[in-house]
């Protein structure tokens, strides 16, 4: 009776100090997407990226390592709108056929998300990036975190039905806390809403919709395009006329341009993560939009005190 | 202030930066043509970016004195590779070194930044500049460094020049002084490249570089003179391309890049036809005068041929006549095809205006009023799908019709405007049997064939 006592002691310790046995092997394409998919899956699963944070996943450039992952995964969690668009040949060169569109270890975290600027299926580039669908920035809402969760738990239970509770229950955890941050969040920057703001790109929509910021003009409204002197002189006498607030500035894209309306305007230019990891201070989701939160809600309240 | 005042102050630090750039660059041109080195600068600017990359994964910022250092040390390596590889110059070209020292350069960088912690990617954009941008005290600072490398190239200027001339160094006995003369060459044109890249990007440096010394160079052999014209027109081109870009709305470094190639195009026309006397003027004005014919000619065959054998694939040429003429499809169509086609195009516009508005309506409700509902948003963009779905409809309804006309018009207007081109083709060769003997005098008679005809 000792033995099997001590026997079953023994099982259960074994499984939770190794839980990566069994675990899951879990690809997400960006930081952002395993950082939720780790939230969700605990020691279910094991999660891994692709891009590496800080870098601009629209120009990113696949090496072998990635297929190596991509072979030995069970699950896949992308961010879709032909953002990633890269992954699918990426997943065929593996031929792992569990990830590809419509495998049970595959799911795109746009489904479900209320989409932004609808562009059509071709590829018209209006509005900056050469999006598929919608603008792809989806993330950085963290309301839309809530149906991204909902989606990479759904494919988890189908990936890995014996651990339902445990993902759910996760889950479930994870959409508490952060619905009490969003209170927090949306507090912070209540009294600055309809705040005016310039962005150096299209990357903002869902959080300005999210926080109630009108974005009013873009300082590289063509990717890799620099912005002609015109367009610059447009965008500052706009941002002078609507009393723009702040330059919002993302930290990988070149400096000058946002640093020299900055200076002309005399607002401040307020760098923002756009991915987990991309900065020491966004180590995960819920740090990522703390991060971001707290930078605007600094620059406003430093222009009127 | 007004859009325009922002204009005037916007371009005022680009025009005073151009100035400076030119001054230097299009002397270091110079030299840098007669050493038959023009992609130099490339490599030494991606060499320094490679010290700057590797400043970065160490720890430091690019901007600071040790960021500074080890781009000037990568920079000599350069320069020192560039001075000991001119020995080589005897057996192979030194272009091909410097090509060679381009990629591997450029190659080593990508794969310094790919080991870099956190924001690498950033690195490779701060070594790119845009001259718009550029600051008075970025002006001042650049004044200053290239004010002190010219006192400098001044003191030397002779042994400098006579390296520059000769491609063997001979007028040095001394080898280790010519190599140290090349040395402080290749070392000053470094530090200049490479802040001036940072400053105005790789392509228009490179332009500033080349162009007003060749052009300079075209016209006279007085290294006095060579620089007084390419300093005037490198400068004038500029200032045009600076303000093509502002008028245009174009980017401004690709501009200028642009207004500078226009230039050289201009100084080759002036001296072909204008620099030089009656006679020769004349010949060379119908010389111009009958390619540009043949060359047209050759363009509406090749342009109607195309059209006879696809009339649906792209016609740049019929396009732009058919704008020029404002005649479209919808004349070479039945009516009830040019009614559908008319529609479909109304519908285009109407369709992507709906797709439109519904689009200005969310972005106003992100700020102002009652934000949407996630259901309300679902509902605008299931909506925006429809009407672009209906877009592409029209749109293919479109060019059906047409490619339908266009089969119309490859009877109505390739087959006639090919047998119109032919015949002028055929009598412009009828009227050029001088300008075809001319060619035939000025063909070298190949040694065999002299030996073979008595």
């Amino acid at each position: 009776m000792r033995a099997a006592l001590f026997g079953v002691a023994l099982v259960a310790m074994l499984s939770i100090a190794t839980p990566s046995h069994a675990a899951l092997r879990v690809v997400a394409t960006t930081t952002d997407l395993a950082s939720l998919t780790a939230e969700v899956g605990g020691d279910v699963v094991v999660v891994d990226s692709i891009v590496p944070p800080g870098v601009d996943p629209e120009a990113f450039e696949p090496r072998p390592a990635d297929l190596e992952k991509l072979r030995n995964a069970g699950a896949l969690v992308r961010v879709g709108l032909g953002y990633d668009f890269w992954v699918d040949a990426l997943v065929a060169r593996a031929g792992n056929k569990r990830l590809m569109r419509g495998g049970d270890g595959d799911v795109d975290a746009s489904l479900g998300v209320p989409l932004l600027e609808i562009r059509g299926r071709g590829v018209v580039n209006q509005a900056g990036h050469a999006h598929g669908h919608a603008n792809p920035h989806y993330w950085l809402d963290p309301e839309n975190a809530i149906i991204m969760t909902a989606g990479i738990a759904e494919m988890l239970v189908r990936r890995a039905p014996e651990h339902r509770e445990r993902i759910v229950a996760n889950r479930e955890r994870f959409v508490g806390k952060l619905r009490a941050q969003l209170a927090r969040w949306t507090d912070a920057l209540a009294p600055h809403a309809g705040s005016k703001v310039i962005a150096y790109h299209n990357t903002w929509p869902y959080f300005a919709r999210r926080f109630r910021l009108d974005i009013v003009d873009f300082i590289e409204p063509k990717a890799g395009v620099a912005p002609s002197p015109a367009h610059l002189a447009r965008v500052i006498s706009k941002g002078r006329s609507k009393q723009v607030k702040a330059i919002l500035h993302e930290p990988y894209e070149p400096e000058n341009a946002s640093r020299f309306v900055a200076q002309k305007l005399g607002v401040p230019l307020v760098k923002l993560a756009t991915s987990v990891r991309s900065m020491p201070e966004t180590a995960d989701y819920s740090a990522l939009i703390d991060y971001n939160v707290t930078a605007i809600a600094r620059a406003f309240a430093a222009r009127n005190p | 202030m007004t859009v325009t005042s922002d204009a005037v102050a916007l371009l005022a630090m680009p025009l005073a930066a151009s100035v400076v750039f030119v001054l230097i660059h299009a002397y270091l041109g110079v030299h840098v043509l007669r050493r038959k080195v023009v992609f130099a600068d490339l490599a030494l600017a991606q060499l320094s970016a490679l010290g700057a990359s590797v400043a970065f994964a160490n720890g430091y910022d690019v901007k600071s004195a040790a960021g500074f250092a080890y781009a000037l040390a990568f920079t000599a390596i350069g320069a020192a590779l560039l001075t000991f590889t001119r020995g080589l110059a005897r057996t192979m070209s030194q272009e091909a070194i410097v090509g060679i020292l381009y990629v591997v350069a450029t190659a080593a960088t990508i794969l310094v930044v790919d080991q870099s912690p956190l924001g690498a990617e950033h690195v490779k954009k701060i070594l790119i500049g845009s001259i718009l941008t550029v600051t008075g005290e970025d002006v001042a600072k650049l004044a200053a460094l290239y004010a002190g490398i010219a006192v400098v190239h001044w003191l030397i200027r002779r042994p400098l020049l006579a390296l520059s001339r000769d491609e063997s160094s001979a007028p040095y006995r001394n080898r280790a002084a010519a190599w140290s003369w090349d040395f402080v060459f290749f070392l000053s044109f470094g530090v200049v490249v490479t802040s001036s890249v940072t400053t105005a990007g790789v392509l228009l440096v490179f332009s500033l570089l080349i162009v007003p010394a060749v052009i300079g160079a075209a016209f006279s052999k007085r290294l006095g003179l060579v620089l007084a014209i390419a300093w005037g027109v490198g400068i004038a081109a500029c200032a045009a391309g600076l303000g093509g870009s502002y008028a245009l709305d174009l980017p401004t470094g690709a501009t200028m890049v642009m207004a500078l190639a226009a230039s050289l195009v201009l100084a080759g026309a002036v001296k072909a036809f204008i620099v030089v006397d009656a006679g020769i003027r004349r010949t060379r004005l119908r010389m111009l005068a009958r390619t540009t014919t043949v060359g047209a000619l050759l363009c509406v065959v090749a342009s109607s041929a195309w059209l006879i054998v696809n009339p649906s694939g792209d016609q740049p040429l019929l396009a732009l006549l058919e704008r020029a003429a404002h005649v479209g499809p919808p004349t070479f169509l039945a009516r009830t095809e040019a009614e559908t086609y008319e529609s479909a195009v109304r519908d285009i516009v109407r369709f992507q205006s709906e797709a439109d508005r519904l689009d200005a309506m969310e972005r106003a409700a992100r700020y102002q009023g009652v934000p949407l509902a996630d259901d309300e948003i679902r509902r605008i963009a299931s909506y925006q799908q429809n009407y672009n779905e209906m877009t592409r409809g029209e749109r293919f309804v479109r060019d059906v019709l047409q490619a339908k006309a266009r089969a119309r018009e490859r009877w109505v207007i390739g087959v006639p405007a090919a047998v119109v081109a032919l015949a002028g083709l055929a009598l412009c060769l009828r009227l050029m049997p001088g300008a075809m003997r001319a060619i035939r005098n000025a063909t070298p008679t190949p040694p065999f064939l002299k030996r073979a005809i008595p």
